[in-house]
């Protein structure tokens, strides 16, 4: 296998990878909102998928793939709210229009707890990745 | 001007004949297949440095001698 075989094969699978991964989504969204199936249902899939995403972008960011040349504040701040306001809609859309009767405001509350602290962690969790794939560069430099 | 377009590369292509290889074995001097060698011919692919310079020193020719193109408008 010479490195144009590699390249091929590469893109392949990179393209193989995303499709597969774009048909588990289609398929979750169809099973919870369409067939109107419950959760525990498809956790499994639905715990493959978010742990393989969480990887895929930690690998990403540690390996230098995602550039990231300086970070601001600014920037990981509206990163954050981006993911918070995503992350309370889609919770708001799952539980309050996709299904009845919907959760109290208290319930809600709840879960933006859990989602600004998960999205908090993740978000520390790659920051944290990123320092350490631009140090290891760094070294590798020296 | 300089610049690099995907144009067939006649310089490689001479210099194989010249040496008296085959795509074939040209390829098996540099651990390549020879599809990729006649894609890079046909200036369809384009090689790491690391190939280049396998080619390159198989064939006793620098890059320069094999890759560089200068076009002058």
């Amino acid at each position: 296998m010479d490195e144009r075989n590699k390249q091929i094969a590469y893109k392949v699978i990179s393209i193989m990878y995303f499709l597969t991964f774009f048909a588990m989504q289609g398929i979750l969204v169809y099973r919870q909102f369409v067939l109107g199936q419950e959760t525990s249902d498809f956790e499994d899939i639905a715990i493959i998928m978010t742990i393989n995403s969480i990887f895929l972008i930690s690998a990403l960011l540690y390996f230098g793939a995602i550039q990231i040349r300086k970070l601001k504040v600014k920037s990981i701040l509206l990163m954050y709210l981006v993911f918070v306001i995503s992350g309370s809609l889609f919770t708001y859309f799952k539980y309050n229009i996709f299904q009845s009767p919907g959760l109290s405001f208290e319930q809600l509350f709840e879960k933006l707890i859990i989602i600004v602290s998960i999205v908090g962690l993740l978000l520390g969790f790659w920051i944290l990745l990123s320092v350490l794939g631009k140090k290891r560069l760094d070294k590798e430099l020296e | 001007m300089y610049y690099i377009c995907r144009m067939e590369n006649i310089k490689l292509k001479i210099a194989r004949v010249e040496k008296g290889l085959s795509q074939q074995d040209l390829a098996d001097l540099v651990s390549a297949s020879r599809q990729t060698i006649g894609l890079i011919e046909k200036g369809k692919y384009n090689p790491s440095l690391n190939l280049c310079l396998s080619i390159a020193k198989a064939l006793d020719k620098t890059l320069n001698d094999l890759f560089w193109y200068e076009n002058k408008d």
